[in-house]
């Protein structure tokens, strides 16, 4: 099992959040190409419950082998269901919705989609997940080197973003504890309307303060530890730019957590026009603003990559954002 | 995973101890456009009574780091203490001391203070007759540029809160030599003056 070996280095990111049409296909594949194009091998993977279409981004048919032939066995080798994108160092791997969304999913088969996952021969790996907020998708995001959220400067955007984010973090805090008693306090803060009083973030770490000091402080830790990224999407103005900050603010302010704001893309007719053409914007209109925009995020992941710890100093991000 | 009542300034304003008063200036301008009521980023997890609290929070953390900021970056022009001993970095010393202990003295400055009450037009004279350009100023106290040209334009409407302003005159009145206290005597005497029109 060389491979497994072999692929420490690799880096994977999952795409999700917010609310269908924010862009997470369109950022995914062209984030993708871009880096694909500075010579890492790059690997997406569309696991899009709401509509998969990642190839439409790409210019691509619908692949007839899919990652579920695989973990049904129909094919022996997960190689088989990679197929090019015509682009160099750029594969596609379809299939994994039908994976998350089977009713039968247990976190061993998500395990297991994730482990074959890894085996997978690429330097990063991009899991589009689209705008579900199942179980599985929300599994798949925490079960990521890094997660990234799409957001738009619209309010739907937002509440969905903030929805998505509490489920996750709640999910990952409740898979952080082992006392039952705690795990059925973060299950009653899931609900908005829990009869505890619990409404808060702060309110739910009092009340297994008040039960088990221990849990409480490795909730603590894992807040610490959880770092989702964000890219706000049609960005119009300057206004909407300072947006994703207040959105960086309102989660350290609400739920502890350190969100760290990668980029925005403004909003460019190009990006339409290019999408209507089947092409990926990075390539068919290279110089246009929502091109460079996704350029400076693609590096900005290129450079995570690099600093192996994967987090640098939120000054120097928000220069980056704010140049 | 603190409550806002159990942060600290820091972490309220966002900003790391060292902060100048210009970080701290935007860090609360940030702030404020964040928790403002009807901003997109906060609507859906707080209700109205905690964005009041959070806003509460929020110009409290400003006044008081503030005034930490502005008695450090005061203290850099003139960084020799009496014992002669240079004061480095940020200081942890607390609160403004509005008295001028670390000024030097006004006897041999070349402008008499009772030629004109002090306002931001004389200022801004005095000043240019010293040859001392804005930027200089601005260098040595950490002050905004924006903020020293308003103070001389007397842009009323846009001057911070008087706490703030003093401590903007301070540094400026310190940069040109003038007694601090007279000038910030007669700045305030002459926004009183201007609020009464």
């Amino acid at each position: 099992m060389d491979p497994i070996q072999n692929n420490d280095q690799k880096v994977i990111w999952t795409i999700g959040g917010g609310k269908g049409g924010s862009g997470k296909s369109f950022i995914t594949a062209n984030i993708g190409v871009c880096l694909a194009e500075l010579g890492a091998r790059v690997i997406l993977i569309d696991a899009d419950l709401g509509g998969a279409n990642l190839h439409t981004f790409l210019g691509i048919s619908p692949p007839s082998h899919t990652l579920s032939d695989f973990i049904k066995k129909r094919v022996a080798d997960l190689r088989e269901v990679i197929i090019p994108t015509g682009i160099p160092n750029l594969q596609l791997l379809t299939g994994a919705e039908d994976l998350l969304n089977a009713a039968d999913a247990k976190s061993v088969q998500r395990r297991k989609l994730l482990r074959s996952i890894q085996t997978l021969e690429g330097d990063y790996i991009f899991v589009d997940l689209g705008a579900g907020n199942s179980l599985s998708v929300l599994d798949f995001f925490l079960m990521s080197d890094g997660g990234i959220l799409m957001v738009t400067p619209e309010p739907t955007s937002i509440e969905n973003t903030y929805r998505f984010l509490k489920s996750a973090f709640y999910r990952r805090l409740k898979q952080t504890v082992s006392s039952y008693r705690v795990k059925t306090l973060i299950e009653g803060a899931m609900d908005r309307k829990n009869e505890m009083g619990i409404r808060s973030p702060q309110d739910l770490f009092q009340a297994v303060m008040d039960v088990d000091e221990g849990e409480a402080k490795r909730m603590l830790e894992e807040t610490e530890s959880f770092r989702p990224n964000l890219i706000l999407n049609q960005v119009r103005s300057k206004k909407d730019i300072e947006i994703g900050f207040a959105i960086r603010s309102a989660c350290q302010k609400y739920f502890g957590l350190r969100l760290h704001y990668l980029g925005y893309v403004v909003f460019d007719q190009e990006v339409s026009d290019s999408i209507r053409k089947r092409r990926p914007l990075v390539l068919e209109n290279a110089r246009s603003r929502a091109a460079q925009c996704v350029r400076e995020i693609a590096y900005k992941l290129a450079d995570l990559r690099i600093d192996s710890s994967g987090m640098k100093g939120s000054r120097t991000e928000d220069e980056q954002v704010e140049s | 995973m603190k409550r806002i009542e159990e942060q600290t300034c820091y972490e309220i304003l966002e900003v790391s101890p060292t902060a100048t008063a210009d970080e701290i200036q935007k860090a609360y301008e940030r702030a404020k456009e964040t928790f403002r009521s009807d901003s997109l980023a906060i609507y859906s997890l707080y209700s109205e009574k905690e964005i009041e609290e959070i806003q509460a929070a929020i110009e409290k953390a400003y006044r008081v780091l503030m005034e930490e900021a502005l008695s450090k970056s005061f203290d850099r022009p003139y960084p020799k203490t009496p014992e002669g001993r240079a004061e480095e970095g940020p200081s942890e010393r607390g609160g403004l001391s509005w008295d001028g202990a670390a000024s030097p003295s006004f006897s041999d400055v070349p402008v008499d203070p009772e030629e004109e009450p002090y306002r931001g037009k004389s200022l801004k004279r005095i000043r240019q007759r010293m040859g001392i350009d804005l930027r200089t100023i601005s260098a040595q106290t950490k002050i905004n540029m924006k903020m020293l040209e308003w103070i001389e334009e007397e842009a009323v409407e846009r001057l911070p809160a008087l706490v703030y302003l003093k401590g903007f005159l301070k540094g400026y009145a310190q940069c040109l030599g003038l007694d601090p206290q007279k000038v910030i005597q007669g700045y305030v005497k002459f926004l009183e003056e201007s609020q009464k029109k």
